[in-house]
């Protein structure tokens, strides 16, 4: 096809889309399977979702007493919703808000925190044309269609193909991809439509969902905007967090390979949604909407100290992510307001420490063209084509989490010695010293040198001129690893699963002898991106037994230097004998 | 389910078991996470909710003399995540590259999914292509020939399959635990393309399998 034609195409697919939904369910053509049957047995909780049992004929009595709660306090907020201007800034305010907006003010008070009458009030008009701009130049339209099919149908409002709500999201999301043109539509913005839309009108939720992205207080343009910058801040935030007060979890889950991007990530771009039991998702709502995003920090905390008792009895990764990604929005295990209260201590404590707050947004973080200016899209983003290469930004992203990887496996490693001296600062000042790929990763300095040399403690290695800068970042990581593996003789895991541990090719050897030999050059294909470093530790017996033992507590005698000094002669160091994990000792315990 | 395991231990004895690092690619809604769940679960969702960020979920599956453990990486499909894939690819000794057969650019997407894997992951990693969705075959737009083609010359294990209706969902999986090397005594141990291979104990039986039960 020539640039007409798929010009053509894409615009004809947006009509279709757009027309769909601008007929709702009338003479739509709906195949079976995007409709759900009612079923009888299916039953609808106060809050609108479905669920797949009959619910209980009677409410238990903590039901009966939060609905009791409730009813006492409807009066009260009447009261204080009607007054707004006077009570905004009022203690008291925030204080019944932690106690829990009664579901039926909710939307009144959602719209009043978020500031949503003025915005509409000075921007009358331009809702419409965002969307009529959207009709015709929106990019976002495929998504959004894919994902508003799929988002909370699990609601009566949205259970329907097509439906008024369903609309309602399908048309916010594609009004805001145009009014916010350099976040556009992003997987999970869907989730602060949705929510939104069940709480107040489309113009509403509209405004709304601007206030989140980009008003100061929520700032979420930067976690949706390419390259994901904020979450990079808080993720680290929550990792700073974990070490000083959760510091035995933070390693168990290390070691695991749980780096806390698999569940924080959700976390926080839709603020604790489909990850926590709708009542408790709301409550945590209500108090992100009056304080912002500096919720956030305490709220993965509070999860995690509330839970360290049952995670610390995992020792894989699958039952983290089972745990933290779908049994605790099952059960949460503790009644709503002995979690907000939680998270209220939490955020006592990480007030003392200097913790609560990871800081206002950066400049990256933030819309760089005023918002609601149009651009007409490129031609690679109106016909869908995408980037060959990745942007500066996800380079960034990519690159500063192969370092949170590396500093965390690095920190697991010194933990062993300093389980409660050492600092978070103290340990990634470590990993960077330690880190092979200096020059290619973000915020570490090096030399920029000449060659790559190597110096091992007392271990074989050997050099093979292939290779590319590059491969330095993946080095680094490859041999932190790898030695971690061999630090740790308790582990009946390898690391393989962890994230970007390449580890499948160090398997560790339980048995002695082998632990010590010195791996040689062998005839595998090498990868340029892998380096591998073998690094024995003295002595060492036989292990037969897969009791816990005493190892070297410092790395001393293992110690690599490695610095790079010529860009263009980078050496890759391979690790060519597998160390077989083939002897019985070994013992998989599969769950 | 019956094409699943294909050996049945008795209780009791040693099988030497491996564990694989597998990652699930593929443009957004073509059923990526659908295809993990109805193999680890065996649970079809119509609104299967969209992945943000990542999943893992693991899988064992029996063949005739190991039993494979899949730690499976199931990534979010919008280009946007496409900066997070990396980290999921690295170091994994399979993956399932999907495409949508009701839609040609989730073909498109797949081929370049394709190459980058080709370009970055490891060197022996097992690429499966999988054509989902093969129950709208009323609504077929990429040819069944087309794809095939398109895999034999990369090298790729192809199948069409569904979520939906199970078809060939766990012989997908199947496939690439064939095709995964489980031994080490072939010289060239130590690439990075090698299972961990670990010795099931005596009595320990994989649980979440549906075979060896």
């Amino acid at each position: 096809m020539n640039e007409e034609e798929l010009l053509k195409r894409s615009a004809a697919e947006r009509d279709r889309i757009f027309s769909c939904y601008d007929r709702g369910r009338e003479g739509a053509e709906i195949d079976p399977w995007e409709d759900p049957a009612y079923e009888v047995y299916h039953t609808t909780d106060r809050y609108g979702f479905i669920h797949d049992k009959r619910l209980p004929q009677k409410m238990d009595q903590n039901e009966i007493k939060t609905q009791f709660v409730e009813m006492e306090r409807l009066k009260k907020w009447h009261k204080m919703t009607k007054n707004w201007e006077t009570v905004a800034t009022t203690e008291k305010l925030r204080r019944r808000i932690y106690k829990g907006i009664p579901d039926r003010f909710r939307g009144q008070v959602w719209v009043l925190l978020l500031g949503i009458h003025k915005l509409k009030s000075e921007n009358i008009g331009k809702y419409e044309e965002m969307l009529r701009l959207a009709r015709q130049w929106s990019t976002e339209i495929r998504q959004i269609d894919a994902d508003v099919a799929r988002q909370y149908r699990d609601h009566i409002n949205y259970r329907e193909r097509y439906s008024l709500k369903q609309r309602s999201m399908f048309y916010v999301l594609a009004a805001y991809s145009m009014y916010n043109m350099e976040v556009g539509y992003c997987q999970g913005m869907s989730v602060l439509a949705g929510l939104l839309l069940l709480y107040m009108d489309e113009e509403e939720a509209f405004w709304g969902l601007s206030v989140l992205l980009t008003d100061k207080k929520y700032s979420m343009h930067g976690f949706y905007v390419d390259g994901f910058p904020k979450l990079n801040r808080y993720m680290e935030h929550h990792d700073k967090i974990m070490q000083r007060f959760l510091p035995k979890l933070k390693k168990r889950l290390d070691k695991c390979g749980c780096d806390s991007i698999l569940y924080a990530l959700k976390w926080f771009f839709v603020v604790f949604q489909e990850r926590t039991p709708v009542s408790l998702g709301l409550r945590i709502w209500d108090i992100f909407l009056l304080d912002g995003d500096r919720v956030l920090p305490a709220i993965a905390y509070t999860i995690m100290k509330l839970h360290k008792r049952q995670l610390l009895t995992m020792d894989s990764l699958d039952e983290f992510c089972n745990y933290l990604q779908i049994k605790l929005e099952k059960d949460f295990g503790y009644d709503d307001d002995h979690v907000i209260s939680a998270v209220e201590r939490s955020m006592e404590e990480l007030k003392r420490a200097k913790l609560e707050y990871p800081g206002p947004p950066l400049p990256h973080e933030l819309p760089k063209q005023p918002i609601g200016t149009f651009k007409e899209p490129t031609f690679t983003s109106k016909v869908g084509r995408r980037a060959d290469e990745f942007s500066e930004a996800q380079q960034v992203m990519r690159e500063s989490l192969i370092q949170r990887r590396q500093t965390a496996l690095i920190e697991d490693e010194g933990s062993e010695e300093h389980e409660d001296s050492a600092t978070p600062t103290e340990l990634s000042a470590a990993s960077n010293r330690r880190m092979l790929g200096a020059n290619n990763c973000v915020g570490v300095n090096s030399h920029g040198g000449s060659k790559f040399l190597f110096e091992a403690g007392d271990g074989g290695s050997s050099l093979s001129p292939q290779g590319s800068r590059r491969s330095l970042a993946d080095t680094s990581v490859t041999s932190t690893a790898d030695l971690s593996v061999f630090s740790s003789a308790t582990r009946s895991q390898p690391l393989d699963n962890s994230l970007d541990t390449q580890s499948n090719a160090s398997v560790a050897s339980s048995s002695g002898s082998a632990g010590l030999q010195t791996p040689r050059a062998g005839s595998h294909q090498p990868s340029p991106d892998v380096v591998r470093i073998y690094v024995p530790y003295g002595g060492g017996p036989g292990y037969k037994d897969g009791l816990p033992r005493t190892l070297p507590r410092s790395l001393d005698t293992n110690k690599i230097r490695i610095k790079v000094q010529d860009p263009d002669q980078t050496p890759v160091v391979e690790n060519l004998k597998p160390f077989a994990l083939d002897s019985p000792e070994y013992e998989l315990d599969i769950k | 389910m019956a094409s699943r395991g294909t050996a049945q231990r008795p209780n009791g004895t040693q099988g030497k078991i491996c564990q694989f690092k597998l990652v699930l690619l593929g443009e957004s809604a073509v059923g990526k996470s659908s295809l993990v769940l109805r193999f680890v679960k065996g649970q079809f969702h119509e609104y299967q909710e969209s992945t943000i960020g990542a999943a893992f979920l693991t899988q064992t599956v029996c063949l005739e003399e190991t039993t494979v453990k899949f730690e499976i990486w199931d990534t979010a499909g919008q280009e946007r995540y496409h900066s997070l894939a990396p980290m999921y690819y690295r170091g994994a000794q399979a993956a399932i590259v999907v495409y949508d057969i009701t839609n040609q650019d989730t073909f498109t997407r797949a081929t370049t999914w394709v190459k980058e894997l080709q370009r970055q992951a490891s060197p022996s990693i097992v690429i499966a292509l999988a054509g989902n969705k093969a129950d709208l075959g009323n609504k077929r737009v990429v040819e069944y020939e087309e794809a095939q083609a398109y895999a034999e010359e990369n090298g790729l294990l192809f199948m069409e399959t569904s979520a939906k209706t199970a078809m060939n969902v766990n012989d997908i999986f199947l496939a690439i635990a064939k095709k995964l090397p489980k031994n080490e005594q072939t010289g060239n141990a130590g690439t990075s393309g090698q299972g961990r291979r670990l010795v099931e104990s005596e009595g320990q039986k994989p649980t979440s399998g549906n075979c060896c039960k």
